[in-house]
């Protein structure tokens, strides 16, 4: 039930990420808290948004360019992290996630791949438009355009829980297998929202990017610090 | 002859799906002659003439999503006046062909790489900080905005036609686009520490170290982006990095 879920939740992101709407419920930082929601753990979904949404921050379709599928990489990981902390009762502990994280991610490489699959699908819609307006069948013609979202559902809706079943498998089978690596698990997953929110400061593309990333950075830590030995 | 309100909601619905199959030969061409026929059907009684208004929508048409309801907008306000007769059939076809690349460009600079990302970003350092009543706040926010200029711009294309340039460049969406991108990394900045002070938080004792490893990937990871490095290796070498650098100095983030 959990991975026919996944499927539909993925699929209908898959559509909401660029053939209907575009208001960000695709992107990572609510997909994944959705995708927690759905598996029964939002917190466990929302654990591995923000760093996934950093990542990512880059991932938008600027004219024909193809970026990484997001969404589906999102499922995938957000997905195989709740599962894999549901098998074990512990919920999703940074080990878990950085573990699904490296087995997971690889699915927005494949979804971009796919994506050019869906274009060529689109593009037999449009020779198959064009031809019923020939034929006199103009609301055949445009409605076409709704037969578009049917391929990009159901890629999705297929190959995220695909991917959320080989993290969550990986992920239980190491934490497992190797129990005195959650502690060094645990490291790396922080080591990878560092880098999260590097790739998404420079993903922003801003003028003197660097330097404000620095100086917030440490203001924001100071802060932070400030705050928490106060009374 | 005008078209209806409840006509131009229908025809406002549906470019919302105007990507729907996006293919590399037409583009948003499918989607376009789909949003725009609820239009055509009211304007032209003659199914000649209403096959024409939609072939010729079904030529090539390709812009940034949003900034396509203002050019929808138009294409009903030129199709209004083939249909009576003041204008060539050629008109709407100039007009998407004059806006539509400018339009994109304007679109992609200010809603793809500065609008949404800070909202992005808002989202995460409120998801770290304050949890999922953050997000839903910052994807409500990033949607009354995205909406509202949506349907600004819609109105304004089909009130003023040509006239609706103007009304893009009194927003000043370029200026805007700069100051949301700058406050944009600020926040990513600000997730970098909040995510400094989680990792040390749950490992009390150790909070030099994790503070340290958090700061060491994201400088390191910043500067290795900057050069060009892709951002899957990027990842895939911190997180492995990371880890194995614990496994060896015996460090597990435990006290």
């Amino acid at each position: 039930m959990g991975y026919l879920l996944l499927g539909i939740v993925a699929g209908l992101a898959a559509v909401e990420r660029k053939g209907f709407l575009q208001a960000m419920l695709s992107r990572p930082i609510a997909l994944a808290p959705l995708t927690g929601l759905v598996l029964g753990d939002v917190a466990g979904g929302l654990a591995v948004a923000a760093p996934l949404e950093l990542l990512w921050l880059g991932a938008v379709n600027l004219g024909a360019a193809l970026p990484v599928h997001e969404a589906l990489g999102t499922v995938a990981v957000a997905g195989g992290a709740v599962l894999a902390g549901q098998a074990l009762g512990t919920g999703v502990t940074p080990a878990l996630a950085v573990l699904a994280l490296l087995a997971g991610a690889p699915m927005a490489l494949l979804g971009r791949r796919a994506d050019r699959l869906v274009e060529q699908g689109n593009e037999r819609l449009a020779l198959f438009a064009e031809e019923a307006l020939r034929r006199h069948h103009p609301h055949v013609a445009v409605r076409l355009n709704l037969a578009g979202l049917a391929m990009p559902f159901a890629i999705a809706a297929v190959l995220a829980p695909a991917g959320a079943l080989v993290a969550s498998t990986l992920a239980v089978w190491v934490v497992r297998a190797a129990p005195q690596l959650d502690g060094p698990l645990r490291v790396g997953w922080w080591a990878f929202c560092g880098l999260a929110c590097a790739a998404g400061a420079r993903a922003l593309r801003a003028r003197r990017a660097g330097a404000i990333f620095s100086v917030s950075a440490a203001a924001a830590l100071l802060l932070g610090m400030v705050l928490r030995v106060s009374p | 002859m005008t078209i209806r309100l409840r006509t131009r909601a229908h025809v406002f619905w549906r470019c919302l799906f105007l990507q729907a199959a996006w293919n590399r030969r037409g583009m948003q061409n499918l989607g376009f002659a789909y949003a725009i026929e609820p239009a055509l059907d009211a304007l032209y009684e003659d199914p000649v003439r209403r096959e024409e208004a939609l072939a010729r929508h079904l030529g090539f048409f390709n812009c940034h999503p949003y900034m396509a309801a203002a050019i929808l907008g138009g294409a009903i306000h030129h199709e209004e006046r083939v249909a009576a007769g003041e204008e060539p059939g050629a008109a709407p076809l100039s007009y998407k062909a004059t806006l539509q690349g400018p339009l994109a460009a304007v679109g992609d600079g200010f809603f793809w790489t500065a609008l949404r990302p800070f909202f992005g970003a808002m989202a995460a350092l409120g998801a770290l900080v304050a949890g999922w009543p953050a997000v839903v706040a910052a994807v409500l926010l990033y949607n009354l905005v995205h909406f509202t200029l949506r349907a600004v711009l819609f109105g304004a294309g089909y009130r003023q036609g040509d006239a609706v340039v103007g009304v893009i460049a009194n927003l000043a969406l370029p200026r805007v686009a700069e100051h949301l991108r700058s406050a944009g990394v600020a926040l990513c900045g600000a997730a970098a520490a909040a995510v400094a002070l989680r990792a040390s938080g749950v490992a009390p004792g150790t909070e030099n170290a994790a503070v340290l490893v958090v700061a060491a990937a994201a400088g390191a990871g910043y500067l290795a982006l900057a050069k060009g490095t892709p951002l899957f290796p990027a990842a895939y070498l911190v997180a492995l990095s990371g880890t194995i650098m614990a496994a060896v100095t015996g460090w597990d983030g435990r006290p």
